[in-house]
């Protein structure tokens, strides 16, 4: 999201879902949308029939490949280039919106000296994509008035992440596909509450509403708010620094509260490492994950139908979820337990309900201060920014100007892939989700019609690298990158192109973190996890 | 014959709330409307189709069927006086083809407990609720011929009540209800059904549709192009009245712990992937096949209690598709693309 | 039965939908047939949401460890124990010592009063969540 930030002022999806049903042509790069985001892949798929264009970016062929009007299949990694290649076509043949660039954007000549390199036959090169195929996407996504970016992690999971997504906001600033309905550049949030997280300031760099750390008129307005002195005020330390901290022996304690890092990040034998090295480890969860079996305390917290609370969609809409049933056994909201260690340790937190809650985020969160639960309660949710109680909430962003006032050019130049495969590690491994299961499946794994349906790891392989290797369909195959080894089993298909294979991280029998490179983007400190070398054989 | 005053349908659903759970259309917020447990403030007759057809009152979508603890095993058959007001004539059919179903062979207790608790009061439809209606062309709509326990029709100011039972008799026994004459009641009633039924749109191609797959003239490729869009979701068979298709499962714990079945469908993979790993239907246009030839082909020779298939032309599969699928879609495109061969 | 409004946790899409519930049972999902998101349908995750919300291996009381073992522990110690440990390290090793990991699978006003709780009672800016993976 720092990249969008940097460009536009604010790092959220710049428009809606309903605005899906009027776009005429969509630009989808990095997302495996029918999988991950399923109703909104199924509007994509409506509007490909109703005539809608569709420009794939995508090395895998997934379902929205059937109905792509183009489907690009580039090389892993090669994205910043292929959008500067389009860049290059869009200005040189004069098809950019220059009233729009001239109006609404700064640092346009920026932009222009470093594309200017990156001529079709040049990303043809470096992407594997026909020059031509890149000149005629750049005309229809720059032809096209409504014309959305969409992208998810397979634009953000790489060292070059925040390049990546700064490209994809230089496309849209140069071609004025922004601040109207059914454009913009729309990053389709992972989990039901991402948007909310960093809206709500789990960052270590921002308060809620992304009002920082470092602003001495913010601390002292969070300060009196909060009947506290002193708040801190150096950026702290993201999750990966935490890692990294813990090994080194420099951080002791770890709260941890509904995440499962054991699963879910990078080079998992480090993780594992970081934190057994730690003095306390807490973890508060709903089932006994993989990260709680090494904590010092679990905390038993309650499942979203158990609580009443707000969820902010990939769309900034926010959301009222009511409670269903009575906690399970002793298990506790998470408000609840937070509550009580704050009160225990000195600082009393006096809550009633979440309503109260938001109460106090609404005096304290300029674009949240007209959410109350009230207008929640009789209504399908209000998107953010919503100022005050008058406000109707905002459908997209950037209508007259940027968040930021000019949008900002901010030009990148190609960088290849951290880990390329060589003679040893010959293969390149790739990452995602799949449709049937959700993050480390500690939920969607005790669903019994979901783990039915997807019951074991699998690694995609394409047929020609199958024959050569003698894998069939269904083999036990040993996956091995320089930090590890998994076994799964085989899915010969030509989904995956040569040289490259899939797999998820959602199977802990066959934790494919253990593999991946724990390389970060340095702004928003992303892993590499679209792209890691690796050898691969068959199981005797 | 009897009717009631519109303005006293609240106070008739409060009374059998004495005796059972009514389940009846809510309007929730913002107009959503749902079929919930009778709540005054939340009650409409303004509901036209709801996207559910309550076949979860006999059929949850998940429900236990036995328990154990401490190494002892009870089974679990559950059930509730209930009453269903206001479910459509297609939800009849699919009620009267589903109840059939599961008491051939070895009766389904679980479904037949609860059927035999639950009181059917059918709202006849004056016309389409939707465009996805067309349960004329099924023969199981707009209004019931029989299976209700009490079937309304809107005649304005007042229902008139036609009795199909004697527990339906029983319900309107109170002084809500009037007595009117017999035959002016019936006289309204045949107008009103010959109304609705031609308000109703035919859908021709059902029938030669159903012809062509008792012919196997259709291809599978016909078929796969559907599968190529299909996200697999298992919302047509969840909101189709006459699927019935469950897996079951245990939960345990140290010991203890229960068995339980839940809905699943056909158009999942891992419905019919065999231990080998061999799947019979291996693509998703094969099980879209499988699912619609059930509907339009395979059971036609089965007491189908009136109906022309075991499709109920209610037209939900439409409704619920995320990627405009459901039967109606799936029937035009076959009969355009075979009608010359 | 009864159906309480409430959204998929499955992904940022938010499909709302409803609870059914039973004896305090989730017992299915109806999807919200009007809302702007999903418009009465569902994909197969949003289907199948409810199961796991009773699963018997849900935790449902607090652990402590003694030595290798996770032991129950009733709410009172486990508070105490978390309150008391936090302070002591941080009065050791200072505010940066401690890190908290939050959550985007909770709610928002959970997420607040987290980096509320990180940042106004253990005084350190070191809070983020999983955002990134």
């Amino acid at each position: 999201m720092a990249g969008l930030a940097a460009t536009f002022g604010s790092g959220a999806m710049t428009n809606s879902i309903s605005e899906f049903d009027e776009a005429d042509l969509f630009f989808v790069i990095g997302s495996n949308t029918t999988a991950q985001h399923p109703l909104i892949g199924s509007r994509i798929i409506k509007a490909c029939q109703r005539g809608a264009k569709l420009i794939l970016v995508d090395p895998r062929q997934i379902q929205l490949a059937s109905f792509a009007t183009m489907h690009l299949r580039h090389n892993i990694g090669t994205d910043v280039a292929l959008i500067n290649g389009m860049m290059n076509v869009i200005i040189s043949e004069g098809l950019y919106d220059k009233e729009f660039v001239e109006k609404r954007t700064e640092d346009f000549e920026g932009l222009e000296s470093v594309v200017k390199k990156y001529t079709p036959r040049v990303v043809e090169r470096i992407s594997g994509i026909d020059a031509n195929q890149i000149e005629e996407a750049a005309r229809m996504y720059a032809g096209t008035k409504k014309a959305m970016i969409l992208y998810a992690m397979g634009i953000t999971q790489h060292a070059t992440g925040t390049d990546n997504v700064k490209s994809c906001a230089n496309l849209a600033m140069l071609t004025g596909h922004v601040g109207r309905p059914s454009t913009g550049v729309n990053p389709l949030r992972g989990q039901n509450n991402v948007q909310g997280a960093c809206d709500m300031g789990a960052l270590p760099n921002v308060f809620s509403g992304y009002q920082k750390v470092t602003d001495t008129n913010v601390r002292k307005k969070f300060e009196d708010a909060w009947g506290v002195d002193k708040l801190d005020d150096k950026v702290g330390m993201t999750v990966t620094d935490m890692i990294k901290a813990a090994q080194k022996g420099e951080l002791k304690a770890l709260y941890i509260m509904g995440e499962n890092p054991m699963m879910s990040d990078p080079d998992s034998s480090h993780v594992e490492l970081a934190l057994s090295n730690l003095d306390f480890l807490v973890v508060q969860d709903i089932f006994l994950s993989e990260t709680a079996k090494m904590a010092d305390v679990v905390l038993p917290a309650v499942s979203f139908a158990e609580k009443d609370g707000t969820y902010t969609n990939t769309e900034r809409r926010v959301q009222l979820s009511k409670k269903a049933i009575n906690p399970l056994g002793s298990a506790r909201a998470d408000w609840e337990i937070i509550c009580e260690v704050s009160r225990l340790a000195g600082y009393p937190m006096n809550y009633a309900c979440p309503s109260e809650i938001m109460h106090e985020i609404n005096m304290l969160t300029p674009s949240y201060g007209g959410i109350t639960y009230a207008r929640l309660e009789d209504s399908w949710g209000i998107q953010w920014p919503c100022p005050d109680k008058a406000h109707p909430g905002t459908g997209y962003l950037h209508k007259d100007k940027f968040a930021k006032g000019l949008g900002t050019f901010m030009p990148c130049e190609f960088k290849p892939l951290a880990e390329v495969p060589d003679d040893e590690y010959d293969f390149l491994l790739t990452t995602g989700r799949i449709y049937y299961h959700y993050h480390t499946g500690t939920m969607t794994r005790r669903i019994s019609t979901l783990e039915r349906e997807a019951p074991w790891s699998f690694i995609e392989i394409n047929p020609a690298d199958a024959n050569r290797i003698g894998i069939r369909q269904n083999d036990l195959v040993e996956v091995t990158s320089r930090r590890g080894s998994i076994k799964a089993r085989a899915e010969v298909t030509p989904r995956v192109p040569p040289r490259v294979v899939f797999s998820t991280f959602h199977f802990h029998e066959a934790s494919i973190n253990l593999l991946t490179n724990p390389v970060y983007d340095p702004v928003a400190k992303i892993p590499e996890y679209k792209g890691c070398a690796v050898k691969i054989r068959r199981c005797a | 014959m009897k009717s009631i005053d519109k303005k006293d349908v609240i106070d008739m659903l409060k009374d059998w709330t004495n005796e059972y759970h009514v389940l009846c259309p809510n309007k929730k917020i913002n107009d959503d409307c749902i079929f919930d447990g009778f709540e005054q403030d939340h009650f409409t007759l303004d509901y036209g189709k709801l996207s559910f057809c309550l076949k979860s009152a006999f059929f949850p979508q998940s429900e236990i069927i036995f328990e154990v603890e401490d190494n002892q095993y009870h089974e679990v058959i559950s059930s509730e006086k209930t009453i269903l007001f206001g479910i459509r004539a297609c939800d009849m059919m699919g009620i009267l083809q589903s109840s059939s179903f599961m008491s051939r062979d070895y009766g389904d207790v679980y479904y037949s407990a609860k059927d035999d608790a639950t009181i059917k009061v059918v709202m006849a439809c004056p016309g389409p609720q939707n465009e996805t209606c067309f349960c004329t062309t099924t023969n199981s709509g707009p209004f019931a011929e029989k299976g209700f326990d009490l079937q309304f029709f809107d005649m304005g100011e007042e229902f008139l009540v036609e009795v199909g039972s004697k527990k339906g008799k029983e319900l309107i026994s109170g002084e809500l209800f009037t007595d009117i004459d017999s035959g002016d009641a019936k006289g309204k009633i045949a107008a009103f059904k010959k109304k609705a039924s031609e308000a109703i749109p035919k859908v021709d191609e059902i029938k030669s549709v159903m012809e062509m797959l008792k012919n196997g003239v259709v291809e599978d490729e016909e078929w796969e192009e559907f599968g190529q869009k299909c996200i697999a979701c298992g919302g047509c068979a969840f909101v189709c009245p006459t699927c019935t298709c469950f897996n079951v499962y245990d939960l345990a714990r140290d010991g203890s712990g229960m068995r339980v079945r839940g809905w699943d469908t056909c158009l999942y993979g891992g419905f019919t992937r065999e231990a080998s790993m061999h799947n019979p239907r291996p693509t998703q246009g094969s099980r879209l096949k499988r699912r619609y030839e059930h509907k339009l082909k395979d059971y036609n020779e089965q007491d189908l209690q009136g109906g022309l298939c075991t499709c109920v032309g209610c037209g939900r599969c439409s409704d619920v598709c995320p990627v405009d699928i459901g039967i109606l879609n799936l029937v035009l495109a076959i009969s355009r693309d075979y009608k010359s061969g | 039965m009864s159906k309480t409004l409430s959204i998929c946790p499955f992904c940022g899409c938010g499909c709302n939908f409803y609870l059914v519930t039973k004896d305090q049972r989730v017992i299915g999902v109806e999807p919200s047939p009007k809302n702007p998101i999903n418009k009465g349908m569902l994909c197969v995750k949003g289907w199948n949401a409810y199961e796991f919300i009773n699963s018997p291996q849900r935790l449902d009381h607090p652990l402590i460890r003694k030595g290798d073992s996770l032991v129950p522990a009733t709410w009172e110690e486990a508070l105490k124990y978390v309150a008391d440990r936090l302070n002591a390290i941080k009065s050791k090793y200072g505010p940066h010592s401690l890190g908290f990991l939050s959550s985007a699978k909770a709610t928002n006003e959970e997420n607040y009063l987290f980096m509320k709780m990180a940042r106004a009672v253990f005084k350190t800016n070191n809070v983020d969540h999983c955002a990134r993976l």
